[in-house]
């Protein structure tokens, strides 16, 4: 199948896409040098820093979110591929200046681990105050998988620990509530066909015509869950009935959930599917405290999306409401 | 017949080793695309790139500068964890303590112990796991085992290329426990590491690029 995308020369589609996020977004987004997205009006004095890294033809992830009240700066890699360390290195002695330390979130994929430790190690020995944050939220169809990947439940992380930040918080609470935000947070995959790589035009995977694949990664690495395509409620069920169990959520606890769509399922789907999710919660008595739907983190035109859950506390629920102005997440 | 590793010595290597990475690039990416997104073959165009021009003209004649600055410009290379890795590598053997000018064996040996234990500190990916590693640990092997019997660097490199290509090929039959790779488990089977046989030629082309200095 031939690629049909409205690109220009694929070498240049991330300083292209990320000239159009600040040409858009004036008011909130500035591009430093070198693919690093900043905020227009950086953070006042005295306050930590949020920084984060991660591949591009994934948006409006990961650099839609950088903006008051949630992140400072964000190193946006190749396609599908971490940023070096240097850039990053970059990025953090940026974002230090003037701020109360830095802390760098980091979604488990190989790549941007090694480049956000290389790059954090090199940041310390020149002084500068920063800690991580690990996300690790995508679950897994296969209970033998430990090392979890980082999906969409970086979006909660960035924005409680960045209003934790805007507060005043210092970096050890500051990455003290990121960590307990991301220890509640669950995310599942589905996929029910593949995106093309935008640079090479070649599919990232393979599926069926009338299949669809539970558990897979934000570049279509392979869950275990083949199966048969389902309906919306089937598909909730099977995807929430892991979820919760994984996380080990009760009658009475509160939640916030989350439908991510992966770039190419319609917001009608992501509707049903978010409807079927609510009234199931409802069946079992969990609480429904907070909820968003849309796409956040998408690869391309790959169908299918992600359903997070997350167990809230009524300060996690509180940082969850502060404001934030970023390109691709208000709260007013 | 060449006795030590100075500037010259590193640019003909690493230009060959960029013309073994050019010629297979292709199947790289091929390899990649069993149990990765099918990029490796690109990241490593482009960290062939920065090593040829890391030994280039106006490049540190110190060579633990030289290396320090091939390694991190290798570590700019949006490649994910190959690159980086790599990078690593080559910043982690300017932790040697090595002359200025020129390496004999000995000293090379001590840099490539140290750039395996740089790689080792962000990585615990073991030979059989089906990574970089299974060429690399066994090439860095050959040439302290090739060092301490008082071989030349040559000889030392021979031993090395033909390890490291021996270890790429031994992981056809791993399966996958490390990166994107280790989520498909059993599937991985049955193709090389990518990232293994790119050292694989990483070495063969740093023989190369000195055996043919010998008879050149």
């Amino acid at each position: 199948m031939r690629m049909k995308k409205f690109i220009n020369d694929p070498k240049h589609l991330v300083p292209e896409l990320l000239e159009g996020l600040a040409l858009v977004f004036p008011s909130k987004v500035r591009l430093l040098r070198s693919n690093i997205v900043a905020r227009a009006v950086p953070k006042a004095p005295g306050k930590v820093r949020l920084v984060t890294l991660g591949g591009s033809g994934h948006e409006p992830g990961l650099s839609g979110f950088v903006g008051e009240g949630m992140l400072d700066m964000s190193v946006a890699g190749e396609i599908f591929a971490a940023p070096g360390a240097p850039r990053c290195m970059e990025a953090i002695r940026a974002a230090a200046k003037g701020g109360e330390g830095v802390l760098l979130v980091v979604l488990n994929h190989a790549g941007d681990v090694l480049s956000g430790n290389i790059a954090m190690e090199a940041a310390k020995r020149e002084g500068i105050t920063i800690q991580r944050v690990l996300t690790q939220d995508g679950m897994s169809s296969d209970p033998a998988v430990k090392d979890r990947r980082g999906l969409v439940g970086f979006l909660p992380v960035y924005k409680v620990a960045g209003a934790a930040a805007e507060q005043g918080a210092s970096l050890d609470d500051c990455r003290k509530i990121a960590e307990r935000m991301e220890r509640n947070t669950r995310t599942l995959a589905v996929a029910v066909r593949t995106a093309t790589h935008p640079s090479t035009g070649q599919a990232i995977f393979e599926l069926g015509e009338d299949e669809m694949e539970i558990g897979m990664g934000q570049h279509g690495e392979a869950g275990t869950g083949r199966m048969k395509l389902k309906t919306a409620d089937e598909t909730a069920e099977i995807m929430l009935n892991m979820l919760l169990a994984d996380l080990g959520v009760t009658a009475g606890e509160e939640l916030l959930v989350l439908v991510n769509g992966a770039g190419a399922t319609t917001l009608m789907e992501l509707l049903i599917l978010f409807r079927s999710a609510a009234r199931i919660l409802e069946a079992k008595k969990i609480k429904l405290a907070r909820s968003a739907v849309g796409e956040f983190i998408t690869t391309q035109e790959q169908a299918g999306f992600q359903m997070m859950i997350a167990r809230m506390d009524p300060e996690l629920i509180r940082l969850w409401d502060a404001p934030a102005d970023s390109p691709y997440f208000v709260v007013r | 017949m060449i006795d030590a590793i100075g500037k010259h010595e590193l640019a003909k290597m690493f230009a060959r080793a960029a013309e073994e990475i050019r010629r297979e690039h292709s199947y790289l990416s091929e390899l990649d695309s069993v149990a990765g997104d099918g990029d490796h073959g690109t990241t490593m165009l482009r960290v062939a790139e920065r090593l040829e021009a890391a030994a280039g003209a106006n490049t540190p004649e110190d060579l633990s500068h030289l290396l320090r600055d091939a390694g991190w410009s290798v570590m700019g290379v949006d490649g994910g964890a190959s690159s980086a890795l790599l990078g690593t590598f080559f910043a982690g053997m300017a932790d040697a303590a090595i002359d200025e000018g020129s390496m004999d064996c000995t000293q090379v040996a001590k840099a490539f112990e140290s750039g395996l234990a740089a790689v080792a500190k962000q990585t615990k990916a073991q030979p059989g796991d089906k990574t970089m590693m299974d060429a690399l640990v066994p090439a860095v092997g050959a040439i302290s085992a090739a060092a301490a019997s008082g071989k030349t660097v040559v000889e030392a490199f021979e031993t090395a290329a033909s390890a490291a290509r021996s270890g790429a090929d031994s992981t056809k039959d791993m399966v996958a426990r490390y990166g994107r790779a280790k989520f498909l488990g059993e599937k991985t089977r049955g193709s090389p590491d990518a990232g293994a046989r790119s050292v694989a030629l990483l070495f063969k082309g740093y023989y190369a690029g000195l055996a043919h200095e010998r008879k050149g």
